[in-house]
């Protein structure tokens, strides 16, 4: 599971001045969970997510994967940790089969486990054809493929996606979507994140919406239309980013 | 750190680079390719370019003013030289058509032939021969028509010796013989030696270069560095398995360089063996060459991988490696440099000390003690190096660096706006060159007005001018405020114990760099040739105001936005490099900062503008009149402080920084920061 507590993210910026990139930012996702990060560009998602996963560190807070700091324990946060992003590139001059190998060995997978490991993952993901050519060679589709592999050859607790859809067509997004459904039947901790509302509604257990690094709101599609009173999705998020800049106008007074 | 996890990056890094085209063809292809072709091409090329040579024709003018017995004696013998033909005659009013002959190789040389008698009655004839140095033909033709020349000379000598009944070996008093004593291995090692180190290390780096380039930046571009930064390695394992990688190519490269070297040199030398008489390639130069290489290796490889993880893709690393590449360039050529031999000082300096050390390795000659000392200091900079490149890696801010903001404008936002790094610094360099070549030829031509003009008319003018056009308040970017008396008392005092620090400081240079003397001469005759007014006006007070006024009153302002010890210290490198002498750039640089710290510590120009004239003066004086002073002239009687003086110097120079830091206030820093 994640627990994340307060945690904050300050830029310095080249004029000077500081931005609050993830601002206390505080919720916790359940193993058999999907939780999505819901917000627009910039909000703070992959901040967070990169905290999360130890590429960064915090300004202020911390959070726990499984049970681990990510600040006092980086090294066990990460090897319970799969990452997937949409923009995340791989080595395009090695075979499919030495990509994920060569994750196998950097997460510690025994060197026997991880032949077996890929047979299972390419059995899973429909990968025999294209496992022993060379990355450069493949579609977009395969490559996305091998990402998953890459992501999941050490059989992680916890996954966290950073927009993994962004830049797909349909027919490979859903291959995530359907991977992501996977996990969660798997007993995962999934942590997902998105800018499209009607992905977050489809997918999600529970939804922690994010604006300028801080929670907007957190609980299910179905407990905002409650407390709105309203319908479609968009609106919601318009509704409460408005009850955030009052607060914050009122606060000021 | 786990050893097997930096072997496994270490291992796929080789394999990725070893599939990379680009690696592969300037690591290992191109070191195996040409040298085979640049020699065995270059020699047969030589060869082939000399036959083609001997075998021209050469088309001269002979301008026989003469037409006696001798000058036809010397056309008919020009006439028998191979493949050289005399043009006929023409009827020219001056030389100009002969010279514009010449100049379109049309003919290759002009013979001149004038009369005129000795005092003993002999006939001297005037040969004169015009040809073009700059053309083979031109100097081959002027060659073969000179040895003629000699050669008619001898005969007409002995002709006339045999007259008056002289025997022609009268002529002889010293037979000349030489004999080069240098083994012919040793002229190799000689040749080799001058550009062997050139080429290695360009070869060093620019195949480090390739490497490291794609090891970071490449990572950053093709968007893998996050996906093995959220793996369980760690940091530090991923940075020392790319950098053995890159080390590892890079020897590799060095190593096939020199193999191939050593193979294409060993085969045109077997050519020769015959008249060579059994030419050796010390092999044991090269094995040696090879592992001193290591530690430069090292060090480049370091410094490369730091800038491939401060870019952000690998055509920003290329750019950035540049400079690396250009500075490699420039060191490395001290070894075609004659005079330039490896000593204490040269050992260390990076790059160069190899060059020369390469070089003495290949004739041979070369002491264990520079040895120690190249490679001891390389290798604490390689500690340095590396440091710094791990640091790099697990600097967020560096390997995630975001886009730049800010275009390279030079004008920025605000079209009237001087006061930005840019411009201050596009300005600085104008002044540079200004100074360089036109204060130069002002000086050249007469010193003393030429100081004066350049103090006044590139340095002062152009600041107030630039000053005036920003439309800013000259009072207040100036700092022309006035400042407590007491100031100009304590600058006194100071002047003399950082006069005692900065000569202690030259004296420590000098022994490490030794200053020419006939630089230090014209340095003291600058100072003895004129009157001490006008010295101390040129030398004391117009530099004090023309060169604070340029840089405490306008170049520190434009890097006023990094922090007042950056701006300090960043004017103060450009004071030093303005100073345009390699020898006084240190102590100049450290007045400077001493310039800039009394600038914001009084908040007034007119103090720095006093204590660089308290300081020149100073300097001036006890150089002139210390041989005046008996006391002085026994301590300085080599021109050198004792090193013992030092020690009180720092004392009094703390003793009255504290009260100066008294008398102006504490908070001034702080209050200039919030600015």
């Amino acid at each position: 599971m994640i627990e994340v507590k307060n945690l904050t993210k300050v830029f310095i910026q080249k004029n000077g001045e500081e931005l609050y990139a993830v601002n206390n930012l505080s919720f916790t996702a359940e193993r058999g969970e999907i939780v999505v990060l819901l917000g627009v560009n910039g909000a703070g998602k992959t901040t967070a997510m990169r905290m999360l996963s130890t590429v960064l560190q915090p300004f202020s807070g911390t959070a726990s994967v499984e049970g681990f700091d990510i600040i006092s324990n980086p090294q066990q946060v990460r090897s319970n940790l799969g990452f997937l992003s949409g923009d995340t590139g791989l080595y395009a001059r090695l075979t499919a089969r030495e990509v994920i190998t060569y994750f196998g060995h950097l997460y510690d997978v025994e060197p026997s486990n991880i032949k077996i490991r890929i047979q299972e993952i390419s059995n899973l993901l429909d990968m025999d054809d294209f496992l022993d050519k060379k990355v450069d060679f493949l579609s977009t589709g395969m490559r996305q493929k091998v990402s998953i592999a890459r992501s999941i050859i050490h059989d992680p607790p916890v996954m966290i996606f950073d927009e993994p859809t962004a830049g797909l067509d349909i027919l490979t997004a859903k291959n995530i979507v359907d991977f992501i459904h996977r996990c969660k039947n798997d007993g995962k901790c999934v942590l997902f994140s998105t800018h499209i509302m009607r992905e977050a509604e489809r997918i999600a257990d529970k939804i922690v919406m994010i604006h300028e690094g801080k929670v907007l709101a957190e609980g299910t599609w179905q407990e905002f239309k409650q407390e709105t009173g309203l319908n479609d999705l968009d609106d919601i998020f318009i509704h409460f980013v408005n009850r955030i800049k009052d607060e914050e106008i009122v606060n000021e007074f | 750190m786990n050893f097997k996890k930096i072997l496994i990056i270490y291992k796929k890094e080789l394999l990725d680079l070893f599939r990379d085209r680009r690696t592969v063809i300037t690591s290992l292809v191109l070191p195996i390719v040409l040298y085979p072709l640049l020699m065995i091409g270059f020699s047969s090329m030589m060869s082939r370019q000399e036959m083609k040579l001997e075998q021209q024709q050469m088309l001269i003018y002979l301008n026989d003013n003469i037409l006696d017995e001798t000058s036809i004696r010397i056309e008919s013998e020009l006439q028998n030289i191979e493949n050289l033909q005399i043009m006929p005659k023409i009827d020219f009013y001056d030389e100009t058509p002969l010279y514009e002959l010449l100049k379109d190789k049309s003919i290759q040389a002009v013979v001149d032939l004038k009369d005129s008698l000795s005092s003993t009655g002999y006939q001297v004839l005037i040969a004169k021969i015009i040809y073009d140095e700059t053309s083979e033909r031109s100097s081959k033709t002027y060659r073969k028509i000179s040895d003629k020349l000699f050669e008619i000379e001898n005969e007409l000598v002995g002709e006339r010796l045999q007259e008056i009944k002289i025997n022609e070996e009268i002529l002889t008093a010293i037979e000349l013989k030489k004999e080069n004593i240098a083994p012919p291995a040793q002229m190799l090692g000689f040749a080799l030696g001058k550009f062997l180190p050139y080429l290695l290390i360009i070869l060093t780096i620019s195949s480090a270069a390739v490497v490291s380039s794609d090891l970071v930046a490449g990572e950053k571009e093709r968007k893998t560095l996050e996906t093995i930064l959220v793996s369980a390695a760690r940091r530090n394992e991923l940075v020392i398995g790319k950098y053995l990688t890159i080390i590892t190519i890079t020897i590799i490269t060095v190593l096939l360089n020199l193999f191939s070297m050593y193979l294409s040199f060993h085969h045109i030398f077997s050519q020769y063996q015959t008249d060579a008489g059994g030419l050796q390639l010390p092999i044991g130069n090269f094995a040696l060459i090879l592992v001193l290489m290591i530690p430069l290796v090292t060090l480049f490889s370091a410094l490369l991988l730091s800038i491939s993880t401060y870019s952000r893709n690998i055509k920003e690393a290329q750019s950035y490696q540049m400079p690396v590449l250009f500075g490699g360039i420039m060191l490395s050529m001290v070894s075609f440099l004659p005079g330039f031999e490896l000593s204490f000082g040269f050992a260390l300096i990076p790059i160069v000390n190899f060059s020369l050390l390469i070089r003495n390795i290949m004739l041979g000659s070369f002491e264990l003690s520079h040895l120690f000392i190249v490679v001891s200091s390389t290798i604490i900079l390689d500690i340095i190096a590396i440091y710094i490149s791990i640091r790099l890696f697990n600097c967020e801010s560096v390997l995630f660096r975001t886009a730049e903001e800010k275009s390279l404008k030079f004008w920025g936002k605000d079209k009237k706006n001087v006061f930005t790094p840019q411009f201050g610094f596009l300005f600085f360099i104008v002044m540079l060159l200004a100074l360089f070549y036109i204060g130069g030829k002002w000086q050249t031509e007469n010193l003393i007005n030429g100081l004066i003009r350049t103090e006044l008319l590139i340095i002062l003018l152009p600041t107030i001018l630039i000053l005036r056009i920003s439309k800013s308040d000259i009072k207040k970017t100036l700092r022309l405020n006035q400042t407590n008396p007491l100031n100009f008392i304590l600058i006194i005092l100071l002047a003399f114990p950082i006069l005692v620090l900065v000569g202690l400081l030259m004296q420590m240079i000098n022994i490490i760099f030794p200053i020419p003397e006939s630089y230090m001469e014209s340095f003291n005759n600058l100072i003895q040739d004129i009157t001490i007014w006008k010295s101390l006006f040129v030398i004391a007070l117009l530099p004090g105001i023309c060169e604070e006024v340029f840089f405490r009153g306008y170049i520190i302002n434009v890097f006023r936005k990094q922090g007042i010890w950056k701006s300090i210290i960043i004017t103060a490198v450009l004071f030093g490099i303005f100073h345009l002498d390699p020898f006084r750039m240190v102590p100049v640089t450290l007045l400077g900062i001493w310039m800039g710290y009394l600038l914001f510590k009084t908040n007034s120009i007119l103090i720095p503008i006093f204590a660089h004239f308290a300081n020149n003066s100073l300097a001036l004086l006890i150089g002139r009149f210390a041989d005046k002073m008996p006391y002085f002239e026994k301590i300085l009687k080599d021109g050198e402080f004792p090193f013992w003086w030092g020690i009180p110097a720092i004392l009094i120079f703390v003793f009255l920084l504290k009260i100066f830091a008294k008398i102006n206030d504490k908070s001034c820093f702080n209050a200039l920061e919030l600015e």
